[in-house]
């Protein structure tokens, strides 16, 4: 890219304007580092691939072994990548963390997915990080402190009923996936209760009445950065807008995340 | 697991995966993600329930981008004393997350040598090119099945004898 004239470097600008959106994917395709791996025209250790994936050595490893699992087909965020893909990639990360296990010798893994650019996705192309640990490498070393119950009940008010009209669309297909062997038979009732729960939560949280302790909670966030408290507040507004209008508005925040790394 | 039937913080559960509201946790906001049967680590957990698993997180990560207005979300697994699991338990954390967090879910690049990357990539290489493909390895598990319902003219006793040398291989395969 250094080497192209200014002149180049227009016509090049312009070419992207007239773009179409499925030119444009096809455009940022080419761009991807990722995908240039995965084509063959950028060398790589590749150590496994098959018809949906592959498995390369990361060159900036954080830790000896750190490898790499990519989706061959071009998804910038996690959300983007159709389920049956989602699921195999895991699958191939376990058998790969079997072998990562027994050939270097290591205590642990990780698996570690980073979504969008604040949780530190650095690429463009969608991946999964298996990265080998042995204690006291201080890699990925997160702290747990104990959430308070009204926190976590709050989380709850607001995830549950999303989570709910996400897989409630899609209640019907996870129907056709394989089914495991085991099978806990006495919950089956409960879900089926659950939902009429959910239902009645969500028409509550649309009211208004319902706004004061999201502020209260997202104060807790912002106790320990205050300066942020003010942001944090507006975020709140925002939300709220979102949950009122459905459908078309949650496609628009998916590609919103996707255009930060733009 | 700990965490059971009925409890306060279960936001979804089905026959096979829980999802609840972690209360020991990096940040508020952190769902985990678990088979209801117990697995220790992600190894010995069954082909189906792993898909099915990060499926049921990449679902959670949405309703965590919707529901609490994150700017992004990390998913983790900790598999292993040393990759600092705590619960043994195998599970999927959803952490969500914004700006300014002050998370570090991160890491700085090691400089290895050249060497140190090659016999890495080359012990990982030996090993995983016995996966071949592991979606294959399944249908060849079910080409061979019906293989003993085809020699049952031929006579019964080679069927029985295909019968067990299957079920071992079989159960040769399930060995971590």
């Amino acid at each position: 890219m250094s080497d192209m004239t200014e002149e180049q470097r227009k016509q090049l600008e312009e070419k992207i304007k007239k773009m179409s959106p499925e030119e444009l994917q096809e455009f940022q395709k080419q761009q991807c580092i990722f995908c240039q791996i995965i084509a063959g025209k950028i060398p790589s250790k590749k150590v496994y691939s098959d018809d949906k994936c592959i498995a390369v050595m990361d060159i900036n490893p954080a830790t000896k072994g750190h490898v790499l699992l990519l989706p061959k087909e071009h998804y910038s965020i996690m959300p983007q990548v159709p389920d049956k893909e989602i699921g195999h990639l895991l699958m191939v990360s376990k058998y790969l963390s079997q072998i990562v296990l027994k050939t270097l010798k290591v205590s642990g893994t990780n698996v570690f997915v980073a979504n969008g650019g604040i949780a530190g996705q650095r690429a463009q192309h969608f991946m999964l990080h298996l990265i080998p640990r042995k204690e006291g490498d201080k890699v990925l070393d997160v702290e747990d402190k104990l959430v308070d119950a009204n926190i976590r009940a709050k989380v709850k008010d607001l995830v549950e009923p999303k989570l709910n009209a996400l897989l409630g669309v899609k209640k019907e297909k996870q129907v056709t996936l394989p089914e495991t062997t085991v099978e806990l038979p006495e919950t089956t009732e409960k879900v089926g209760g659950k939902k009429e729960q959910v239902l009645e939560e969500e028409e509550i949280e649309e009211s208004e009445v319902e706004i004061p302790p999201k502020k209260e909670k997202l104060k807790t966030y912002g106790k320990k950065k205050k300066e942020k408290e003010s942001k944090d507040v507006v975020k709140v507004k925002g939300v709220k807008e979102k949950k009122v209008t459905v459908g078309k508005e949650k496609i628009v925040e998916l590609d919103d995340i996707a255009s930060l790394f733009k | 697991m700990l965490e059971r039937q009925n409890h306060p913080d279960i936001i979804y559960e089905d026959n096979d995966v829980a999802i609840a509201i972690r209360d020991f946790s990096t940040i508020a906001g952190q769902i985990t993600v678990f088979p209801k049967q117990h697995h220790t680590i992600l190894e010995m957990v069954p082909d189906e329930l792993v898909q099915k698993c990060f499926i049921l997180a990449n679902k959670v990560s949405m309703a965590i981008f919707e529901g609490l207005g994150a700017q992004g979300t990390n998913l983790l697994i900790q598999n292993g004393l040393g990759a600092g699991q705590k619960i043994p338990h195998f599970a999927i954390e959803v952490i969500p997350r914004r700006e300014g967090d002050g998370l570090k879910l991160q890491w700085d690049p090691k400089q290895l040598s050249p060497d140190e990357m090659d016999t890495a990539y080359l012990l990982i290489k030996e090993e995983a090119d016995k996966l071949v493909d592991i979606g294959k390895k399944k249908k060849e598990d079910k080409k061979e099945e019906p293989k003993p319902e085809v020699k049952k003219e031929e006579g019964l006793k080679v069927t029985k004898a295909e019968g067990k040398e299957n079920y071992l291989l079989k159960s040769m395969r399930r060995l971590p």
